[in-house]
């Protein structure tokens, strides 16, 4: 990188980011020059504030590695990928890959899944509302119609696939559930949603994650069935259904024609 | 241009923590102010508790990485953002801040100071322009809390605010905490900072709790951290700006270490009491 | 695949899953109450935050630092993989 002209912005903002780099020029204070303390003070606050978004964005992360694991992790997060919009509640999206690939944290393999998961919950949190498809939406379709119903997902539904018990760990580290040794070491998929003010996350049966995604896609009921089928030979449909409902997770409902309706 | 017209009470720095009390009953404040950047999700919760809010309260809607002091042309982006929030909500006042947040493309998230100087002004009132074309609303700009100063500054801070207010109408925002945090830390007369502030263009009062620390050479140097209630000093730098001014908003800002709400509405009442007397003198 | 089959099985599993899920107009309503109470803290702020008074906080080399840190937390605890992929209880999670 080139050096940014000395008084400038973009020197004062290179030297708040890199605690390397010598404090900007041009900087006083009424009893003398070169005031690095007060300097300090500005950046101590944009990594202190980084540090407190990426903390109560992914809390669980932190409980799990411990705060000061977390705060050297997410340091060098920020340093790699600050934020580049104003609007925080959007920063992070990226810390799950970073977290997958930091070398500290990789006897933690299951860790970024645990932050894929957090970050879904908080895109739920924020995403739009909307009113979410009744029971009887379902019940009063006619039964040959149903395998033509295409549903169309909540604003803030979203999947995740994990080769570990992801919604466990979270779940044991959001006060969800007790603190345990997890003695079934199997993957979950989970299902985050936010159908009314609270964010949802359901862990899913087997198949039940290619049943929502193939429906989430545009899929029809019966085609997102068969394709749960081919994906998992005991996938339990009626579960899924059952979930499909409680989850509160589809807004709106139509029936394709089929082009061999007659 | 729509004026910003908060009315003459105190209000507090809205947090989610206490929506539960607050909707319960009718509570003495006479606005809720809230950091637009934390409502500019689709929706969720958020829109949820201030859609409510705003059925029964005044708002305003207090930007926080605008960054209109940078060089640096404004983020059109973050404009429009703010230009859909405020048409959400029809906040009875919006403001921002002397400071400037992001840089390139990176966003610093704190409130950077500039120098003041001709060249600098310009752009500032350059920035304050746009925004107060596309909201179609006067805008409020906030004095800084600053902890250090610029060799090349030409103007004084004072001189800088006025003469951007009268360059593009907007309102100030005379944040007492910041003017005490800064006359202390740059060793300057906070009632002389005053005399020289364009008291007649203040349409909102900021106050807040600080820290102490001290700088390179020991001297104190205070910390804007609005994690205390609001000082003495701050109390009597106040009552000495409502003698001239009259009553205007007054905020208690609270944003790290929040209390309960109890604590912060004393906070209120005590600003309300404040204001009574000077509705008071102003009736005499 | 037999499309009037799957049409059958897909209205038997419906009517069973519909049977299943008898309350969730409840799980909606405690939704409603709760969301006005439950917070996810606002990111965007502009008061200095904690950690920012230069008093106590040196510059620290995290990166120099790196091989002192390990994952503390409650990572310990649940760490303990065995059973190999057993069957793992099915259902949402308590949310």
């Amino acid at each position: 990188m080139m050096n940014p002209e000395p008084g400038t912005q973009a020197q004062f903002a290179a030297a708040l980011r890199e605690a390397d780099l010598p404090m900007p020029q041009g900087l006083c204070a009424w009893n003398g020059p070169d005031p690095a303390r007060r300097f300090e003070v500005y950046r101590n606050n944009v990594r202190q504030g980084l540090l407190g978004a990426l903390s109560s964005r992914f809390p669980a992360v932190e409980r799990i590695v411990g705060r000061d694991f977390f705060t050297l992790m997410a340091s060098e997060f920020i340093s790699v990928n600050p934020p580049r919009s104003p609007v925080l509640l959007a920063y992070g999206e990226a810390f799950a890959d970073f977290v997958a690939h930091f070398e500290a944290a990789r006897s933690l393999v299951w860790l970024a899944d645990v932050a894929r998961l957090e970050w879904a919950r908080g895109q739920a949190y924020h995403a739009a509302d909307a009113e979410p498809l009744a029971a009887t939406a379902f019940a009063a379709l006619a039964p040959e119609a149903l395998g033509d119903a295409v549903l169309t997902p909540h604003p803030s539904l979203s999947l995740l696939s994990s080769p570990f018990p992801v919604a466990t760990l979270w779940a044991m580290n959001a006060d969800e559930m007790p603190l345990a040794p997890i003695a079934d070491w199997s993957g979950e998929d989970a299902l985050i949603v936010r159908p009314h003010g609270l964010v949802r996350v359901y862990r899913l049966p087997p198949g039940a994650h290619a049943f929502f995604s193939a429906l989430s896609g545009g899929e029809s009921l019966g085609e997102s069935a068969e394709t749960a089928l081919a994906a998992m030979p005991d996938f339990d449909l009626t579960a899924a259904l059952a979930l499909l409902i409680e989850a509160e997770a589809f807004i709106a409902l139509h029936v394709r024609e089929t082009s061999d309706a007659r | 241009m729509k004026p910003s017209h908060l009315p003459p009470r105190a209000g507090v720095g809205f947090k989610p923590e206490h929506f539960s009390e607050i909707d319960a009953a009718r509570q003495p404040v006479g606005f809720f102010e809230v950091h637009a950047e934390n409502y500019m999700g689709a929706g969720g919760p958020p829109h949820t508790r201030l859609a409510r809010l705003r059925e029964d309260y005044a708002l305003s809607i207090h930007g926080v990485g605008l960054s209109i002091g940078s060089m640096q042309p404004l983020d059109r982006d973050h404009l429009a953002r703010l230009k859909v929030l405020c048409e959400r909500y029809q906040p009875e006042s919006f403001s921002e801040h002397l400071a400037w947040s992001s840089h390139d493309t990176v966003f610093l998230n704190d409130l950077l100071p500039l120098p003041y100087t001709q060249d600098t002004l310009s752009r500032v009132v350059e920035h304050v322009d746009q925004v107060q074309e596309a909201l179609g609303r006067q805008m409020l700009l906030e004095n800084p809390a600053t902890y250090l100063l610029f060799a090349e500054s030409t103007l004084e801070e004072t001189a800088f605010l006025a003469e951007v207010s009268r360059r593009t109408g907007c309102g100030l925002l005379l944040d007492v905490n910041n003017v005490f945090v800064a006359a202390t830390n740059h060793h300057l007369d906070p009632y002389d900072y005053l005399a020289r502030f364009p008291l007649d263009q203040v349409r909102e009062i900021h106050l807040s709790g600080h820290s102490e620390a001290t700088d390179d050479h020991s001297a104190p140097l205070l910390i804007d951290s609005h994690d205390t209630p609001v000082k003495d000093p701050v109390w009597a730098l106040y009552a000495h700006v409502l003698e001239r001014t009259g009553p205007v908003a007054s905020l208690i800002e609270w944003d790290n270490d929040v209390p309960a709400w109890p604590v912060l509405k004393a906070e209120a009442e005590a600003a309300n009491t404040l204001l009574a007397k000077a509705r008071q003198r102003s009736a005499a | 695949m037999n499309k009037s089959l799957t049409a059958l099985a897909l209205a038997g599993s419906l009517a069973s899953a519909l049977a299943a899920v008898s309350v969730p107009s409840a799980a909606a309503a405690a939704d409603k109450e709760k969301c006005y109470g439950v917070a996810m803290k606002g990111q965007n702020d502009c008061a200095a935050g904690a950690g920012t008074t230069c008093a106590g906080t040196s510059k620290v080399d995290y990166q120099a630092n790196a091989w002192k840190y390990v994952p503390a937390g409650t990572c310990e605890t649940m760490m303990t993989p065995k059973g190999g992929h057993g069957s793992l209880k099915q259902g949402p999670a308590p949310m």
